[in-house]
């Protein structure tokens, strides 16, 4: 463990002797710092997923409008590959950040429990609610963006039938029959919704807990950033979700 | 009887008027230039508030200071468990308060057994103290405009204690340990957590070193400075059942005394009237309730005896509220040792309440009434929740249960004006020395004692000694540190080799029950007389039948308490001997035979104001007693009362 | 309050020395009264081991009243126990159930390495503290206490965080074994009173640098420190370490 921690340190160590980058990482290699990065890149893929799940309810209102959204989305060319890279950086070191602080964990508390029990209060998770998920709940989103990216981006998914999408004599492909397509198989339908509701336990710890990170915390308020956190986490996915039942049930 | 030594014991008292004595004494001590400080050494025992305090301040002035405390932290020393407050003469509550006042205070509370000169130095050093705590950033309680809060204590008629809620011992001493923590991070103090004192090392008269021993790996250390500063706090755990930590002994100050230290006054021993009473035999210690509670619960027992009804059952016109009928002026803040003997009396009468008949009522139904259970909470609440997982009761619904317990011990190691024992280069402060208090301390002021010894007092007159004394440089293979040493282990080896039949702990219950019944809180002279025979069998027994098992050469409990039950066996004897030799009631020490037809201590100043400082002599023999008589210069002793 | 007597079977951790690989021994004791407290339930079965001439179990306490901070334990996966707010010292055998198996165990944190059987070598929070939880006044500089004025509901806050034991509980109930309430508790008291203000920026700096390298884990936000705290220390002072943390990194002067 010891081993592995020093290799994933690596690079932070060496960004800290950048001039001019180092005062900057010295601060984001400390835990605290990390945690202050993992928050910022956490809420920005919140940010994401918002404009994603937006970009998406297009689909509701029908073929047309969706496919303009998606034509004019690819024509924006180099801007929307830079995006792209933004947001695989993003993803890249949130959890490049999530490996590298479980690992140090692990290594502080050196030798577990013979029995652990929390003192919290009731949750409906069991082993102490969404904040002891993280990790299993991060590996099955990100397993599912592998998925879903071979799925809408790459249309590679043996198990799809693209034809009706990507016909050799349109110039254009018809996205709106590729996401019905993806979408409407019963394995799919059950992988997506398995994805999204990952991502809505992720994302009802992640979001208060990041704005924790972020010193956002405040007597008054907090109540109200504890639902704000939760309604926004399961507002997002259900509104993903609402997009697989209406896949399922579109005729036509 | 007591062999008495002919000389009386010089205090180095500084002449000229009382208010400048303080003053033009600290021109006339020598000072150490301070390119010259860093080339002493000073060795610090305990890291309570005057330890803690003494070796944060003596680093800063540059000093090269070792900090030792038997505890895991310097944070755990048992100053942190005092609850009320800390007492200063600021006056800013404009309720007639002065320096003058509050020694005036101090000096009857102790029941005129207390040197006059120091506890005006006490009362004059009281504002510098809470200054330096609120820089230190100790979060003592406010007022909505921010200015600093006040409430009354037993034994005063002003506003003067700064607390911070129920926690105000915790809070000061996190002030020092900060403090001390920075200078280690300086380099300037070098800190020795989970060590023991067994020995100090005099070379040439002098206090040169101690010898220790890491109860975390069982190694014996020496080290050796320039002076020893010990603040060991005090020894009350001689009773077995007392408030005191579970760690808290006099194994370091009785080193010392077996080394011809001065132990003085012994027998003044504070009992505390708001404790948790006694449940069962299996009870490792007592718990205090602080006796701010008093400010807002009412005391009282049913009128009749052996009344066993709910308290809620007991109309008002059947209870006896028996502190403010006996002192209606201060009422249920009447001083410790005054509520306590008070509450036995009515106990002993047949009023008692609770299963075991040993109990009073502290009643906060009326302050609830008053003021709602909001504020209540807000001042008490900390207190409230403690009584609460203690004895799964609900204050806030029944009146509490309380009794008098063992609670903080006046008597300590004699010192001079200075702060040093008779062994030259030997600091004692705090708990630890026998000066401020005289024979009955009052609340709030056992933490402004501690602070000003290590803040403000020592830092000046250790210099003094620094600077006119020759100091011959000594390493750890001098020959007193190697004795020293040997001494240490040679007791550590005995202590194993016993190999008994009875565990440490049992012997020391059964001292305790010794102490508590014929030297506690009432004390006569056939029940001394007594009981010092019965300590030195029990003595002899221990020597005998202690089973510690284990070795030396680790983390061994039993045996870190093994060597402080020994020390308590042969110190004991000399508290029966101080109270038996004490022929007159003064403060926490009440003979029966010298009482008042009301049953208030009777004093007796023509034959008993002297501190009573008695020399070990080895062999069993009996001590001598060196006498310091008491000079009042400025206020005349009369009888205490608070009527 | 009556009294009731337990059978318990006590699941203890058993190690002789900082290296030794320790394990559990499993211990019977009867007539345990409900109104004992945990450790003089422990007191009793030393007594009882000392009969059998079996050494006794080591475990730190002190003061027995819940303030000092010098008690630990895990109690059947609990830190100090089942309770909240409560120390081990103020934990009473009455929450437990007749023929009861309690499972003790030391903290355990690669930064509180286990000296012997249930005592562990908690220095690492004073070197916390060494590297920057103080205010740098030297004694005898001090202005008036009423100098500077700080609003008592302002106070109060502080003396919140000021609250902390120092008992570790937090790092043992955090499943990253993370320090982050301990160190938050002294940041936040000493970034709330103006008397900690001139040294906020080092202050944090160097208390979480100090922190890292003494091997505690990273913080995720869960909170069981807070649950497990027996000073109620709350998790909003973690919040404001953060904000102190972040306004250090982008604002300090050095």
């Amino acid at each position: 463990m010891n081993a592995l921690l020093r290799i994933l340190s690596l690079p932070a160590q060496l960004l800290t002797k950048v001039p001019g980058l180092g005062p900057f990482m010295k601060v984001l290699s400390t835990t605290v710092g990390q945690k202050i990065l993992m928050a910022i890149t956490g809420l920005s893929l919140c940010g994401f997923l918002v404009a994603h799940l937006g970009g998406n309810l297009k689909l509701y209102a029908g073929e047309q409008a969706f496919n303009d959204y998606a034509h004019a989305l690819h024509s924006l060319g180099p801007i929307l590959a830079a995006a792209e890279v933004g947001l695989f950086a993003t993803f890249a070191l949130h959890i490049g950040l999530a490996i590298s602080t479980t690992a140090l964990s692990k290594v502080a508390r050196r030798k577990d429990y013979a029995i652990k029990e929390t003192k919290q209060g009731i949750f409906i998770l069991p082993n102490g609610g969404a904040s002891n998920w993280m990790m299993l709940t991060g590996v099955l989103i990100l397993a599912f963006l592998v998925t879903h990216i071979l799925d809408m981006k790459l249309k590679a998914n043996p198990g799809v039938d693209y034809s009706v999408a990507t016909n050799a004599e349109k110039v254009i492909d018809n996205e709106f029959h590729a996401v019905k397509a993806v979408l409407s198989t019963p394995l799919n339908a059950v992988i997506y919704i398995t994805g999204i509701v990952a991502l809505g336990i992720h994302l009802s710890h992640g979001v208060r807990s990041a704005l924790q990170t972020l010193g956002i915390n405040h007597k008054r308020w907090n109540l109200l950033l504890k639902i704000g956190g939760i309604l926004f986490a399961w507002g997002v996915a259900a509104g993903f979700i609402g997009l697989v039942v209406w896949a399922m049930a579109y005729k036509g | 009887m007591v062999r008495v030594a002919s000389d009386t014991l010089n205090s180095r008292v500084p002449d000229g008027p009382l208010q400048q004595k303080w003053d033009k004494h600290l021109f006339d001590m020598k000072l150490v230039n301070p390119s010259n400080k860093r080339k002493f050494s000073v060795i610090v025992v305990g890291t309570g508030l005057a330890g803690g305090a003494a070796a944060a301040s003596l680093g800063e002035l540059g000093y090269n200071v070792k900090s030792f405390c038997f505890q895991d932290s310097p944070r755990r020393a048992h100053s942190i468990a005092a609850q009320g407050g800390i007492n200063a003469a600021k006056n800013y509550q404009n309720d007639g308060d002065s320096v003058w006042r509050l020694f005036y205070d101090t000096l009857k509370g102790g029941d005129y057994r207390a040197r006059e000169a120091n506890v005006h130095r006490l009362a004059q050093v009281s504002n510098n103290i809470i200054d330096q705590c609120v820089a230190q950033g100790v979060p003592f309680a406010r007022e909505y405009g921010g200015t600093l809060s006040n409430r009354s204590f037993g034994g005063a008629q002003v506003s003067r204690t700064f607390y911070c809620r129920g926690q105000t011992g915790q809070q000061l001493l996190l002030g020092a340990y900060q403090a001390l923590m920075r200078q280690v991070s300086t380099g300037k103090v070098k800190l020795f957590a989970r060590r023991e004192m067994l020995e100090l090392v005099i070379v040439d008269g002098l206090a040169r070193g101690i010898v220790v021993r890491n109860l975390a790996t069982g190694q014996l250390e020496t080290h050796t400075a320039d002076a020893v500063v010990l603040a060991t706090g005090g020894y009350g755990n001689v009773y077995y059942l007392s408030t005191m930590a579970k760690g808290s002994n006099v194994t370091a100050a009785w080193r010392c005394a077996r080394k011809g230290a001065l132990f003085a006054n012994p027998c003044y021993t504070q009992i505390h009237p708001t404790c948790i009473p006694v449940t069962g035999d299996y009870q490792s210690k007592l718990t205090l309730m602080s006796e701010s509670l008093r400010n807002d619960g009412r005391v009282w027992v049913p009128s009749s005896k052996g009344d066993k009804r709910a308290p809620d059952q007991i109309p008002d016109t059947e209870r006896d509220y028996y502190l403010e009928r006996r002192y209606p002026s201060y009422g249920n803040l009447a001083p410790r040792d005054i509520s306590s003997r008070a509450a036995k009396e009515r106990c002993d009468a047949g009023h008692g309440v609770g299963e075991t008949g040993l109990a009073v009522f502290l009643d906060f139904r009326d302050a609830i009434q008053r003021d709602g259970e909001d504020v209540v909470r807000k001042k008490y609440g900390n207190l409230f929740h403690m009584y609460n997982k203690i004895t799964a009761e609900d204050p806030y619904k029944q009146p509490m249960r309380i009794f008098p317990a063992v609670h903080y011990t006046m008597g300590g190691l004699w010192v001079d004006y200075n702060l040093m024992s008779n062994v030259k280069g030997l600091y004692v402060l705090g708990e630890a020395n026998f000066s401020d208090h005289g024979a009955n301390r009052l609340g709030a002021s056992a933490l402004m004692q501690g602070l000003s010894d290590g803040y403000f007092v020592i830092p000046y007159t250790i210099g003094d000694h620094l600077a006119t004394t020759k100091l011959e440089k000594i390493a750890d293979d001098h020959p007193a540190c190697l004795q020293a040493k040997k001494d240490a282990e040679d007791r550590i080896t005995k202590l194993m080799g016993v190999q008994g039949k009875r565990s440490v702990d049992s012997f020391h219950r059964e001292l305790g029950l010794l102490m508590w019944e014929k030297c506690g809180m009432a004390r006569n002279r056939s029940g001394l007389e007594q009981v010092i025979g019965q300590i030195r069998d029990l003595r002899e027994q221990y020597w005998k039948d202690v089973r510690v098992l284990g070795s030396g050469d680790t983390l061994n409990q039993s045996l870190e308490k093994a060597g402080r039950v020994a020390d308590f066996m042969e110190f004991a004897e000399l508290l029966a001997i101080d109270a038996l030799n004490r022929e007159e009631s003064c403060g926490g020490h009440f003979r029966e035979e010298y009482q008042t037809s009301e049953g208030e201590a009777a004093r007796n100043d023509a034959d008993y104001s002297y501190v009573a400082a008695w020399e070990f002599q080895s062999g069993g023999a009996e001590p001598i007693l060196h006498k310091e008589p008491l000079v009042f210069e400025n206020v005349k002793p009369s009888t205490r009362s608070y009527k | 309050m009556s009294t009731h007597l337990l059978n318990l079977n006590l699941r203890v951790w058993r190690q002789a020395g900082p290296n030794d690989q320790g394990g559990f021994k499993t211990y019977r004791l009867n007539g345990v009264s409900t109104h004992m407290s945990f450790l003089e339930m422990l007191d009793v079965l030393n007594e009882q081991l000392i009969a059998q001439k079996e050494e006794p179990v080591a475990f730190d306490h002190d003061c027995r009243e819940g303030i000092c901070g010098m008690c630990s334990l895990m109690i059947n996966g609990q830190a100090h126990g089942p309770d909240n707010a409560t120390t081990t010292c103020q934990l009473h055998m009455r929450r437990f159930k007749d023929g009861d198996t309690v499972t003790i165990e030391p903290w355990r944190a690669a930064a509180f390495p286990v000296l012997r059987d249930l005592v562990v070598d908690r220095s690492a929070f004073d070197r916390i503290i060494s590297a920057g939880g103080f205010v740098s006044v030297n004694t005898g500089n001090a202005p008036d206490g009423n100098a500077i004025l700080v609003p008592g509901v302002r106070q109060e806050v502080a003396m919140d965080g000021a609250a902390c034991i120092g008992c570790g509980a937090c790092v043992a109930a955090c499943k990253n074994a993370s320090a982050m309430l301990f160190v938050s508790a002294k940041v936040s008291q000493l970034a709330i009173l103006p008397q900690g203000h001139p040294e906020r920026n080092a202050r944090v700096i160097n208390m979480v640098a100090q922190m890292d390298k003494e091997g505690f884990g990273s913080c995720t936000n869960t909170s069981e420190c807070e649950a497990a705290c027996p000073a109620e220390v709350s998790v909003a002072h973690i919040a404001r370490l953060n904000r102190e943390y972040l306004r250090a990194s982008i604002f300090a002067e050095t």
